[in-house]
């Protein structure tokens, strides 16, 4: 009975990126947070997967990241674009 | 000022939609289809939002436009190997083999940390390019689960495990770059 209760790890992995994305059902989300009070090593994978969200959330928004995540265009392209401009 | 344009935002724009496409001679001639277009509407840009995000908005769209085109054929040869690559770290019963590492005593911190930062951004170099797209997507201001299957021509159901292999390969490329750091 409680096999239905219990989802394997494997499961949980793709249940937690799942949940990212939308919102599971109910029986899902109590799913999850029962295996994470019982198996440390799905807690530390819920763990890292939030702190890559915020990692690239970071990266991808160069406002909020700081210059050396810039990647500068080369001289060159900056110039072809310039000239390309010009001829408009 | 269009003449100050590639000066003032060329770099901002280039690594906005690098970071997203994951290709740099594509990335430089969106930034160019950008500024161009924004050229001949500039009379359309009423003021009220900054230059910066009025052509950030411009590059939105052309970015989606590409990706849109790229991946117009749903299957990909690729697929097969990150499906069997993620499924080996767990055994028969599906429980993991080895498991998540530690990665810091601290995590939060890492995200102040230059270093981590790095070997995030190339990892989500090295990943697959779908997977990529679709993660770096989500990031994408105001931009819907829905609207990057769409893009990415993938179903809702595809889409969910596509995520999911985006999560789960940056997750194993970050810890075997980060750990192999710290040894």
């Amino acid at each position: 009975m409680i096999n239905h209760w219990v989802f394997k790890c494997k499961d949980i992995s793709y249940l937690i990126s799942k949940s990212m994305d939308k919102k599971l059902s109910l029986k899902q989300r109590l799913g999850i947070k029962f295996h994470l009070m019982m198996c440390d090593l799905c807690r530390r994978y819920k763990k890292q997967l939030d702190l890559i969200q915020k990692a690239v959330s970071l990266i991808t928004s160069s406002e909020k990241s700081s210059d050396d995540l810039i990647t500068p265009l080369p001289d060159k392209t900056k110039e072809k674009i310039k000239k390309h401009l010009d001829s408009l | 000022m269009p003449a100050t344009w590639v000066d003032k935002y060329g770099d901002y724009l280039y690594s906005f939609a690098l970071y997203r496409i994951q290709d740099e001679s594509a990335a430089q001639d969106l930034v160019q289809d950008t500024l161009a277009a924004a050229l001949t509407a500039r009379d359309r840009f009423k003021g009220n939002a900054s230059e910066k995000t009025w052509l950030t908005s411009i590059l939105k769209h052309k970015i989606l436009d590409f990706i849109r085109k790229k991946y117009r054929e749903p299957i990909f040869e690729d697929d097969h190997l990150e499906s069997q690559s993620l499924n080996d770290q767990f055994d028969d019963s599906g429980k993991w083999k080895t498991g998540p590492a530690s990665w810091a005593d601290n995590p939060e911190k890492l995200l102040e940390q230059k270093s981590f930062l790095a070997v995030v951004k190339k990892c989500l170099k090295q990943i697959p390019k779908r997977p990529a797209t679709a993660l770096a997507l989500k990031e994408l201001q105001g931009e819907t689960t829905q609207t990057i299957c769409k893009v990415l021509n993938i179903s809702a159901t595809n889409c969910w495990v596509i995520l999911h292999r985006a999560r789960a390969l940056m997750r194993t490329c970050i810890e075997k770059k980060w750990t192999d750091k710290r040894v």
